[in-house]
């Protein structure tokens, strides 16, 4: 069996990261399923969908060592006029952040119940914000 | 007080409720996969570009596409949902007959603070004689004129209707008609100077990023195609910020702003005196 649902948000910064393990929590409940895997997958390319431990000296620490991995000031390629869009792309390190983040992650499913150990929490990352974002959470078993 | 001078509403929300609308938009502004957004996002974006104040443009296209992208009426609409935020130009299009007649209701009725013109959309020169009737109702007024000056990324656009030297003969018999060249009539910024130099009712803006990211473009217009020096010694009084969003990076842009080699004071005009002066007139 598959059930699958969808959530859609504003972010309000330009590298945010929202919390949403009560959301994955809801759609495995609401999926009926008791044992499997849930999937909780980014719609984008400039957003990141990871698990860490949530403290504010945690989120300080990734934000910081993206940033430094990743600096504003590059001469990135990808800093030209896109024909596709008729905008200019300045989101280089939206896109590179979300490459090392990744955009999505997996939990088991166990007796009807996300399986996460203690620390761990789904955070939703936002790479190049403010932006209407959505994730799919995709929970798969029986 | 931080505005932004020329900033084009096509896709907020409140305002495409329409679908077949949105898309007529996103053809004629040649502008894609940007949905549109909510008020909140809006807010969200000025907040971290740091705006107090935004400039929405309507904008008529009827002659040339038949279409009027934003009307007068939708924008009025736009800044009664936000009025301390949004501020409305009128759009008509200086070659339909009816366009005084529509501008005098988008002023008097609607409330709007001054026109939008696109030259190279809507093909006419800045002294052609249909335009000629509008800026005498703005006059009257007290009312400034934004035009879309030099080269312009929207489909069926002729850059030599906005070269800035087609401004000057305007700003010559007109001296109490404010106008803003829009993106400095980029690529023609050193003629824009020229013609800013000379008229202290000719302003401009600073939207525009057609290549490299913010920081980099303006490093190269606002320090080296027009020197640093003539900005903040000469024409401090007449560069305002516009970023065109959302065809450009508003807040990227707003930020860059701070790091250009320019007095404090100089940044403080660009980003909010000059534009009060443009909108309401000089003390």
């Amino acid at each position: 069996m598959v059930y699958e649902t969808s959530f859609t948000m504003l972010t309000n910064q330009y590298n945010q990261y929202v919390i949403v393990t009560d959301k994955v929590e809801q759609a495995v409940r609401e999926s009926g399923i008791r044992n499997g895997l849930v999937t909780v997958l980014s719609r984008h390319t400039t957003t990141g969908v990871t698990t860490n431990e949530a403290l504010e000296c945690l989120e300080s620490d990734i934000d910081e060592f993206l940033c430094r991995l990743v600096p504003e000031d590059h001469p990135y390629a990808h800093a030209r006029m896109l024909k596709d869009y008729g905008s200019t792309a300045g989101n280089p390190t939206g896109h590179l952040k979300s490459l090392v983040v990744g955009n999505h992650v997996h939990f088991l499913v166990r007796d009807g119940r996300m399986e996460r150990g203690g620390a761990q929490e789904v955070y939703f990352c936002e790479f190049d914000g403010p932006s209407e974002r959505t994730f799919c959470v995709q929970v798969m078993g029986e | 007080m931080f505005v932004d001078v020329r900033v084009y509403p096509d896709f907020y929300e409140p305002i495409n409720a329409d679908p077949a609308r949105e898309e007529m938009r996103h053809e004629v502004m040649d502008i894609h996969k940007n949905g549109t957004a909510k008020l909140e996002h809006i807010k969200n974006q000025m907040r971290l570009a740091g705006l107090d104040r935004m400039c929405l443009m309507a904008h008529d296209y009827l002659t040339e596409e038949g279409v009027t992208p934003v009307t007068n009426e939708e924008v009025r609409q736009l800044v009664d949902l936000e009025p301390d935020r949004f501020i409305g130009f009128a759009g008509v299009d200086p070659h339909d007959p009816e366009a005084p007649g529509k501008l005098e209701h988008a002023l008097d009725d609607l409330g709007l603070a001054g026109l939008y013109l696109h030259p190279g959309r809507q093909r006419f020169y800045p002294m052609d004689e249909c335009a000629q009737p509008l800026y005498d109702i703005c006059q009257v007024r007290n009312k400034p004129v934004m035009f879309h000056g030099g080269m312009s990324w929207e489909p069926h656009t002729l850059a030599k209707y906005g070269r800035a030297v087609e401004f000057e003969e305007l700003a010559e018999t007109r001296p109490d008609l404010r106008i803003c060249l829009g993106q400095l009539c980029w690529p023609w910024v050193e003629e824009a100077a020229m013609v800013m130099v000379k008229h202290q009712n000719v302003y401009a803006d600073t939207g525009l990023l057609y290549f490299d990211c913010a920081r980099e473009f303006y490093h190269r217009l606002l320090t080296e195609e027009v020197p640093a020096t003539w900005v903040d010694r000469s024409l401090r009084h007449q560069v305002m910020f516009g970023s065109a969003n959302p065809r450009f990076e508003q807040i990227r842009m707003a930020h860059e702003l701070d790091r250009l080699p320019l007095r404090d004071s100089t940044i403080e005009l660009i980003k909010g005196a000059n534009a009060l002066d443009f909108l309401h007139g000089r003390e």
